[in-house]
């Protein structure tokens, strides 16, 4: 994975109080327009309420008292006896006396010319009664005139209510408009969100998860594309630090063990880390039933050595003999320092017969070896070496076997190698 | 001794509620002859009855509403005013119109109906001041002339706020019969009085002899909406009397009194 060239980052406090405001002004200007809206209706509502209704029944009120002078105006032709007429002609002029009527220029002059007409008719019928029908088509004139007038004021006013009502509908399906836009609106700024947050936030959390979960000396160091938030980044930067850290912990570890485990002069392990390995091996060896073998070495004349060419040449032939060990042995061969220049050997699914054939082949080659010592003489030691069987009993024991045969192989003068058994 | 003052204290609050339960009502009356009667016992064929007794159901109806019992007094309309602002009476009927006058003295209702104002007066009156105006007798052109109204009524204010200008006489007259009779007897030329009120009276009049002058009037005070006095200070009886007459108007209540009084609707 490669790393995004570097990129401005944002705090996510920042970001997200930028973000929080952002969809409170958004919502504010919403609920800001629905409120509107809604006290455009309000408005409208009252409107209708207080002006437009009682507008609407004050026409009725007229439309219905003009209708009602018109029917009287007809009773007058219709009546049959005086009284009736008479009675007619009061209720006119109290309907054409009605304020509704009299406010209203229109019908107060439609009424007052219907009235003079019916009252001059009224007077004609007493009379003679008899010819008040010349005068009926007049009246038909003057009532339709009324009627006229009454429809007029029917449709005025509904067409009051139906202008609030249609700025009312217009009001509200605006509203409607604005409110499905808002919710759309509100939607997008939402879905804007989660996909923020999850880019931004959820995934790189998850990305920190994994690496956390697998985080070891074994893995590479855990690589992240380049986070956008500060918080974020700096996690992860904290991650590929922590890796590192411990990638240096665990060097400096195996190098504090090994220089634990190792003799300084010579590069071999030392004899507590050759006694814990060999335990464990012996174990593993007796337990799957593989023969094993150990044994003890011991350099021939080796005080002499120091006494005559001093302790420095001591220190080359060991440096010398381990160099030859490790250019010879398996690498499955254990070998240690065992003390002064004594060394322990373990030979892992190896029979003492196998381990002394090699034992011997080493034996022969370190006698034919030279050694030069610092001052350029050449010299050449032996090797006395011990060897017993292992694949039974404890490690303590086979080395004591070991010690046996070494010490039997020294006796019978040296450079040579000599097996417990054979000496048991 | 505790006992007996809480019982002392219940029995004065149960008189309060009874007290606040019984209304006094002042109704108008359109005829000398009705101001010794009471109740509802205002004989059919007396004059002007439609109008005492659409203003008798009306307050009948909406002491029901506001669950009170009525009693009703018939006064001249000169007293109804003064009687309701002096607390003599709580509620009072008689085709009175808001003023801003008026409104310092008592409250008013809601509109019950509406009204306005015409000249009354005999044929030949009407024709001889036509002939010597040299047109219809209106109240606008009325000159040199003897008027009458009633008494306490805008009608009498208006023409005595005019009378000097038009050189009118103007006579008082504590009801409406009276204004007809001074026409009757020729006291006066013409009457000024509430359409409504006249109506009740000419409609029942056989003999014909008074009739309808000139346009009727609702502007400079003379028509508009017709309401019920109160007293000023029982805001809470205003509510609630309103609160009855939009019930009454919702249920048709007023339609069916106005109905079984006169052939029109009144509002």
């Amino acid at each position: 994975m490669t790393i995004p060239e570097f990129q401005e980052r944002y705090r996510a406090r920042l970001a997200f109080v930028i973000l929080a405001s952002a969809f409170a002004l958004l919502f504010s200007v919403v609920v800001a327009l629905l409120a509107m809206d809604q006290h455009r209706v309000l408005e409208a509502s009252q409107r209708l309420q207080q002006d437009t209704i009682p507008q609407i029944i004050r026409f009725q009120r007229l439309a219905r008292n003009l209708e009602h002078l018109r029917q009287e105006g007809e009773r007058i032709f219709s009546a049959t006896t005086p009284e009736g007429r008479q009675q007619s002609l009061f209720l006119i002029m109290l309907v054409a006396s009605h304020p509704s009527i009299l406010e209203h220029p229109q019908s107060a002059s439609a009424a007052r010319d219907a009235e003079r007409f019916l009252v001059e008719t009224g007077n004609q019928a007493a009379r003679d009664a008899s010819q008040i029908y010349q005068r009926y088509g007049e009246w038909q004139n003057l009532s339709k005139r009324l009627s006229l007038l009454v429809d007029d004021l029917s449709v005025q006013g509904a067409s009051l209510a139906t202008d609030d009502l249609n700025d009312m509908v217009e009001v509200m399906q605006l509203a409607r408009t604005k409110l499905i836009g808002a919710l759309l609106l509100v939607g997008c700024f939402l879905l804007l969100l989660i996909w923020l947050l999850n880019r931004h936030l959820i995934r790189p959390l998850q990305r920190i998860d994994q690496a956390l979960s697998s985080l070891s000396v074994e893995q590479p160091a855990p690589q992240f594309p380049d986070a956008r938030m500060a918080e974020i980044h700096a996690v992860e930067e904290a991650i590929q630090r922590l890796h590192a850290s411990l990638t240096s912990n665990d060097a400096a570890r195996r190098e504090l063990e090994l220089l634990a485990n190792r003799d300084g002069l010579t590069g071999l392990i030392n004899r507590r880390h050759f006694m814990h390995v060999a335990d464990a091996e012996l174990l593993h060896a007796q337990r799957l039933g593989r023969p094993v073998t150990v044994a003890l070495g011991d350099l021939d004349y080796f005080k002499r050595l120091n006494d005559t060419y001093g302790h420095a040449a001591g220190d080359t032939v060991l440096r010398a003999f381990a160099l030859l060990l490790d250019e010879s042995l398996r690498q499955s061969d254990l070998v240690c320092r065992y003390g002064g220049e004594e060394f322990a050997f373990l030979f892992p699914d190896s029979s003492v017969k196998q381990a002394k054939a090699l034992l011997e082949r080493f034996r022969q080659r370190f006698a034919e070896h030279d050694i030069r010592l610092a001052d350029g003489l050449l010299i050449r030691v032996t090797l006395s070496i011990g060897l017993a069987d292992a694949s039974h009993g404890t490690i303590d024991n086979a080395l004591h076997d070991a010690d046996f045969a070494l010490y039997e192989a020294k006796r019978l003068g040296r450079n040579r190698v000599i097996v417990a058994t054979e000496t048991a | 001794m505790n006992l007996l003052r809480t019982l002392l204290l219940l029995l004065g609050m149960i008189a309060g509620i009874v007290q606040a339960s019984e209304l006094k009502v002042a109704i108008g009356v359109q005829d000398p002859a009705q101001l010794a009667m009471s109740g509802n016992a205002i004989p059919p064929n007396m004059p002007g009855t439609e109008l005492i007794a659409l203003n008798d159901d009306m307050a009948r109806e909406i002491c029901r509403r506001v669950h009170a019992r009525c009693t009703l007094s018939y006064v001249p309309f000169s007293e109804v005013l003064p009687g309701v602002e002096s607390g003599r009476f709580d509620l009072g009927f008689g085709n009175i119109l808001r003023t801003p006058e008026r409104e310092k003295r008592v409250a008013f209702s809601a509109p019950i109906w509406f009204s306005s104002s015409r000249l009354v007066g005999t044929p030949s009156k009407a024709a001889a001041f036509a002939g010597k105006l040299g047109q219809p007798v209106s109240l606008d052109n009325l000159r040199d002339a003897r008027v009458a109204s009633l008494e306490g009524s805008l009608q009498l204010t208006f023409l005595n706020a005019v009378a000097s200008q038009n050189n009118l006489t103007v006579l008082s007259r504590k009801t409406a019969s009276e204004v007809i009779d001074t026409l009757r007897d020729d006291t006066a030329d013409f009457g000024l009085l509430a359409m409504l009120s006249a109506y009740a009276l000419l409609n029942r009049d056989t003999t014909r002899q008074i009739e309808f002058v000139g346009t009727a009037v609702a502007d400079r005070g003379l028509g508009g909406s017709v309401h019920i006095a109160l007293p000023r200070q029982n805001e809470a009886l205003r509510q609630s009397v309103n609160q009855a007459i939009a019930a009454i108007r919702a249920d048709g209540s007023f339609q069916r009194i106005a109905r079984r009084h006169f052939a029109l609707g009144l509002d």
